[in-house]
C-alpha cells in the first residue's frame, strides 16, 4: 500500500490515481480481523458455521447469536463489524419481506445476494457513508417444489398440465458471500474472517464442486474447519455457533435453523478429536494439549 | 324543538318525511370494504381432553354461485395452531400472508420460543379491531385452533368486528345456527370437554358438517378437517362426506323430484 | 344511532341487539354498508355498601338470538401489578359491545398500572373515574359502545360506584343497573336498595304516608338482592343468564364469587 498517506484514502467514493478505493480496502482489513465464519453448499442442504469470539467471561454462554435467520428458509452470518452485520442482517429481513410483498413467494438466494451486493456496493459511493465493515455469508434453500404464491386456496386444476411444466427441476441450495465492495459470488464453500485462508484450503480437500457432500456430513465438516481455523486466533476463546438449512424431505423442512445440541455436540467432539490428533503429528514441541484443555471450558 | 337530542339538527319528520340516515354515510370517514365478496361458509370446532377439531368446507361462493370448489380455509400457523377462516376470502388470504409474515418474524430470535394459539388469537382479534375502527374491515369470522400457554386446548372466535368469545364448542355463519346444537350436546361445558375423546370429538364435528351440508344452500361436500393436540396438527384438506341419508328429504317440498 | 339512547320499548320494539340498524328503508338503491357496532347482550349491576362494594355481571354472550358463550365476563379487576390482577383495588364492568368494552378495560388497566408504577401508589377511585371519563370522551365521535360502571372504595373507606354512559357523562351514585336488563333491574333496585315506594303500613293516608327507615343494606343481603335481581333479569331477558360473576371489594381485597344462572 505505497499510496497511503496521499491522501486517497481519506474519504470514501474516491478512486486514488491507480483506480482503487482505499476505503473499501481498510473495510476489508476489518473482516480480516473478524471471527471466522463459513458456509458449507452440501447436496441436500447448507450448513452456516461461525467461531464466536468470547470478549468477556461475563456474557452468557450461548447467548448473542452471530448467525441469524432472513426469512424461513434462509439464514446469514457474518465476520468483522458486529453492528454492521445487524444492520446487514435487518436489510436483509427488510429485502426478503419486501419480496414477498411484492411477489407473494420467498425470495430466492440468489436474488437476496444480488440485492444485498447492490446495497453494499451504494455504500461505496458517497462521501457521506463508509462501506461495510462486513463479509456476510447468505445460505437459503430455494424450495425444490412449485411453490404455492403465499396465501393460495387451491391446488389449481386436477385435469391437463394445468399449467405445470412437466419434470422442470426447481430450487436447490444456495451459498453466496458479499464483500464491502458490493461483490458477490456464489460458491459451493465460502469463507470469511481471521481463519479464512484456513478454512478456504480444508474446504478445498472436501470435493465440494462434486455435488456429493451431505448435510450431515457437512455440520462434522464445518465444526472441525471453525476448529482448525481458531489455530489462527488461538488467543482467544470462542463458540462455535451453527446452523442449517435442510431440503423439504430433511429435519429442517426447508427452514433456517440452528443445529440441534446433541448433533452439534457430536460434531464439535469429532473436530476436538481430530484436532488433538493433528496435533499429537505436528507439533509435539506445544505445551501438553493446552488447546483442548481451554477448549473444555467453554462447554 | 323537539325534547328528543337525537332528532336535533335534523329535518322535522312531521315536513320532511323520516330522515335518511344513509345520507350520512358519504359525509363520514372514508368506508373501504362495503360487503364481501367471494365467501366461505361455515366453520365449526370442537375441544376435546387433548385437543380440539375443526372443520370447514371447501367451497368459496360468489353470491350464490359455487366458485371455487378447491379451498382451503383451515390455515395452519407455526405447526401448532389452526385458523378456521368464515368470510371474504380475499381477507383470509391477506391474513395468511400477514400470519406468514410474522411468524418469519417470530424466527428471527431463536428463543426457541413461539406463539401458541391464544397469542395468535390475541393477535388476530386486535388486528379485525383496529381495522373495524378504521372502517376498513376485514370480512372474516375466524375459529383459532390450538393451545394454551398452559398447554391445554384453547378454542375462540374472532370477527370483523374485534368480538371475540371462547366456548367448548364454536361454529360460525350457519353453522351457529345448525352445528352449534349438535356441538353443544356432546360438550355443553368443560366439564363434558375433559371427558370427551379425540374420537368422540370427530364424529361428532363430522356428523355436524353433514348436516350443514344438508340445509346450507352455500355448502360442499369436499371439506377440511384437523385435529389440534400436543403432538401438533393433522391436517386432511381432501374429505368428502360419508355416508350421507337424503330419505329425510322425500317428504320435503323443493329437495326431490317433486317440486311443487 | 337512537336505539342507543331510547329505552322505550314502544318506539323501538325491544332492545334486541339486532335492531340497530336504521329501520326506516332510505328512498333509491341503498347499499348495505358496514356498521362498526353491534350488542353483545348481558347485564351489569353495581351496589355500593358502607365498606364495601359489590359489582356483578352475568357471562352470557350473545348475537342476536345467538348465544356466542356461555361464559364471557364482562366485569373486571383493574390495575393489578400482576397477570392475575391478585393487589388490584378497582372493578370496571362494561356491557354492550363487548369488543368495545374489551378495548376500553385494556386501556384503562394500562393507564391505572402506569399510574401505580409513576406515583408508588393505587390510583383512588375519584380518580380512576375522572380518568374514565376523560377516556370515554375521548371517543365523543367514534364512541365505545358501552356503558361502564366503576366500583371501588373511596378514601374514607365507603363503598364507591361511579356510572357512566358511551360518552363519559358519569356520577357517583349508591347503585346502578346496566345494560339488556337495565330496565327491568333498576327500578328492582330503587325498591330495594333505596325504599323507594315503601312506606310504613297504615301510618296515614296520601302526604301523611310516613316512609320507611332507609337503612343501609349488609354485605350478605346486598349479595342476595343481587342474585334475586338476576335470577328475574334472566326470566324475562333472553339475553341474560347462564352465569353470574360478583367481585366484592372490601378494605382486605377483592373477592370473586360466580354462581350458574339459568342457561335457556
Amino acid at each position: 500500500m505505497t499510496s497511503i498517506g496521499t491522501g486517497y484514502d481519506l474519504t470514501n467514493s474516491v478512486f486514488s490515481p491507480d483506480g482503487r478505493n482505499f476505503q473499501v480496502e481498510y473495510a476489508v482489513k476489518a473482516v480480516e480481523n473478524g471471527g471466522t465464519s463459513i458456509g458449507i453448499r452440501c447436496k441436500d442442504g447448507v450448513v452456516l458455521a461461525c467461531e464466536k469470539v468470547i470478549t468477556s467471561k461475563l456474557l452468557k454462554a450461548g447467548a448473542n447469536k452471530r448467525i441469524a435467520t432472513i426469512d424461513r428458509h434462509m439464514g446469514a452470518v457474518s465476520s468483522g463489524l458486529v453492528p454492521d452485520g445487524r444492520h446487514f442482517t435487518s436489510r436483509a429481513r427488510e429485502e426478503a419481506a419486501s419480496w414477498r410483498k411484492v411477489y407473494k413467494s420467498p425470495i430466492t438466494t440468489a436474488d437476496l445476494a444480488g440485492r444485498m451486493g447492490g446495497y453494499m456496493q451504494a455504500y461505496t459511493l458517497y462521501s457521506s457513508v463508509r462501506p461495510f465493515g462486513v463479509t456476510a455469508i447468505v445460505a437459503g434453500w430455494d424450495s425444490e417444489l412449485e411453490l404455492p404464491v403465499d396465501g393460495q386456496v387451491g391446488s389449481g386444476p386436477s385435469i391437463g398440465s394445468g399449467g405445470k411444466a412437466k419434470d422442470k427441476k426447481y430450487g436447490g441450495p444456495g451459498l453466496y458471500m458479499i464483500e464491502p465492495s458490493g461483490i458477490y459470488w456464489g460458491y459451493y464453500g465460502a469463507a470469511t474472517g481471521k481463519g479464512r485462508q484456513t478454512a478456504k484450503a480444508e474446504m478445498e480437500k472436501l470435493n465440494l464442486a462434486e455435488g456429493k457432500m451431505s448435510l450431515l456430513d457437512g455440520v462434522k465438516e464445518a465444526a472441525k474447519i471453525i476448529y482448525v481455523a481458531h489455530a489462527d486466533n488461538k488467543d482467544k476463546e470462542f463458540e462455535l455457533e451453527m446452523t442449517w438449512i435442510s431440503n423439504l424431505e430433511g429435519p429442517t423442512k426447508g427452514r433456517h435453523q440452528e443445529v440441534p445440541k446433541e448433533l452439534l455436540e457430536d460434531a464439535e467432539k469429532l473436530a476436538k478429536k481430530a484436532l488433538d490428533g493433528d496435533d499429537d503429528d505436528e507439533e509435539e514441541t506445544k505445551d501438553e494439549n493446552k488447546p483442548a484443555e481451554a477448549d473444555k471450558m467453554e462447554e | 324543538m323537539n325534547h328528543l337530542p337525537q332528532s336535533w339538527g335534523r329535518p322535522r319528520d312531521d315536513i320532511y318525511g323520516a330522515y335518511d340516515h344513509s345520507y350520512l354515510q358519504s359525509n363520514g370517514p372514508n368506508q373501504h370494504t362495503q360487503s364481501p365478496i367471494v365467501t366461505g361458509t361455515s366453520v365449526i370446532a370442537l375441544k376435546f381432553k387433548d385437543g380440539v377439531v375443526i372443520a370447514a368446507d371447501n367451497l368459496a361462493s360468489y353470491g350464490s354461485l359455487a366458485r371455487f370448489t378447491d379451498v382451503k380455509r383451515l390455515r395452519s400457523f407455526a405447526d401448532s395452531s389452526i385458523v378456521g377462516f368464515g368470510g371474504d376470502v380475499s381477507d383470509m388470504q391477506y391474513l395468511d400472508r400477514l400470519l406468514s409474515s410474522l411468524d418469519t418474524r417470530e424466527a428471527y430470535c431463536s428463543s426457541g420460543h413461539s406463539l401458541n394459539a391464544q397469542n395468535l388469537h390475541t393477535y388476530l382479534a386486535k388486528v379485525f379491531y383496529k381495522r373495524r375502527s378504521e372502517f376498513s374491515p376485514l370480512w372474516n369470522q375466524v375459529l383459532v385452533a390450538g393451545l394454551d400457554a398452559e398447554s391445554k386446548p384453547f378454542l375462540a372466535s374472532a370477527d370483523l368486528l374485534g368480538t371475540t368469545f371462547s366456548a367448548p364448542s364454536l361454529a360460525t355463519g350457519f353453522g351457529a345456527h345448525l352445528a352449534q346444537p349438535l356441538l353443544r350436546k356432546v360438550a355443553p361445558d368443560e366439564d363434558a370437554v375433559a371427558k370427551l375423546s379425540e374420537e368422540e370429538a370427530v364424529q361428532a364435528v363430522k356428523e355436524s358438517m353433514k348436516v350443514l351440508f344438508y340445509r346450507d344452500a352455500r355448502s360442499l361436500d369436499k371439506y377440511s378437517i384437523a385435529v389440534v393436540t400436543k403432538a401438533g396438527i393433522r391436517l386432511k384438506e381432501d374429505e368428502k362426506l360419508e355416508n350421507q341419508s337424503w330419505a329425510f328429504a322425500d317428504k320435503i317440498r323443493g329437495y326431490g323430484t317433486q317440486v311443487n | 344511532m337512537s336505539a342507543m339512547f331510547s329505552q322505550n320499548p314502544l318506539m323501538n320494539g325491544p332492545n334486541y341487539s339486532f335492531n340497530q340498524a336504521p329501520s326506516t328503508a332510505a328512498a333509491g338503491n341503498k347499499e348495505h354498508g358496514f356498521y362498526p357496532y353491534t350488542d353483545n347482550g348481558g347485564s351489569t349491576l353495581a351496589i355500593s355498601g358502607s365498606d364495601f362494594t359489590i359489582v356483578a355481571g352475568d357471562t352470557r354472550s350473545t348475537s342476536g338470538y345467538n348465544i356466542n358463550t356461555r361464559y364471557s365476563p364482562k366485569v373486571f379487576k383493574i390495575g393489578g401489578t400482576t397477570s392475575s390482577q391478585d393487589d388490584a383495588t378497582l372493578v370496571l364492568s362494561v356491557v354492550g359491545f363487548a369488543a368495545d368494552g374489551e378495548a376500553l378495560k385494556e386501556r384503562l388497566d394500562a393507564i391505572v398500572k402506569m399510574y401505580r408504577y409513576q406515583h408508588g401508589k393505587p390510583m383512588s377511585v375519584k380518580a380512576c373515574a375522572q380518568r374514565l371519563s376523560t377516556i370515554l370522551y375521548g371517543k365523543r365521535f367514534f364512541p365505545y359502545y358501552v356503558t361502564a360502571i366503576l366500583g371501588g372504595l373511596d378514601e374514607e373507606g365507603n363503598g364507591a360506584v361511579y356510572s357512566y354512559d358511551p360518552v363519559g357523562s358519569y356520577e357517583r351514585e349508591q347503585c346502578r343497573a346496566a345494560g339488556a336488563a337495565a330496565s327491568l333491574i333498576m327500578p328492582f333496585l330503587d325498591n330495594q336498595v333505596n325504599y323507594k315506594n315503601q312506606y310504613i303500613p297504615g301510618s296515614g293516608v296520601g302526604h301523611a304516608l310516613v316512609e320507611r327507615e332507609k337503612i343501609p343494606l349488609g354485605r350478605t343481603e346486598v349479595e342476595d338482592v343481587v342474585k334475586d335481581a338476576f335470577d328475574s333479569a334472566v326470566e324475562r331477558h333472553i339475553e341474560v343468564g347462564d352465569g353470574l360473576q360478583m367481585f366484592v371489594i372490601t378494605k382486605s381485597g377483592i373477592e370473586e364469587k360466580y354462581l350458574p344462572l339459568k342457561r335457556d
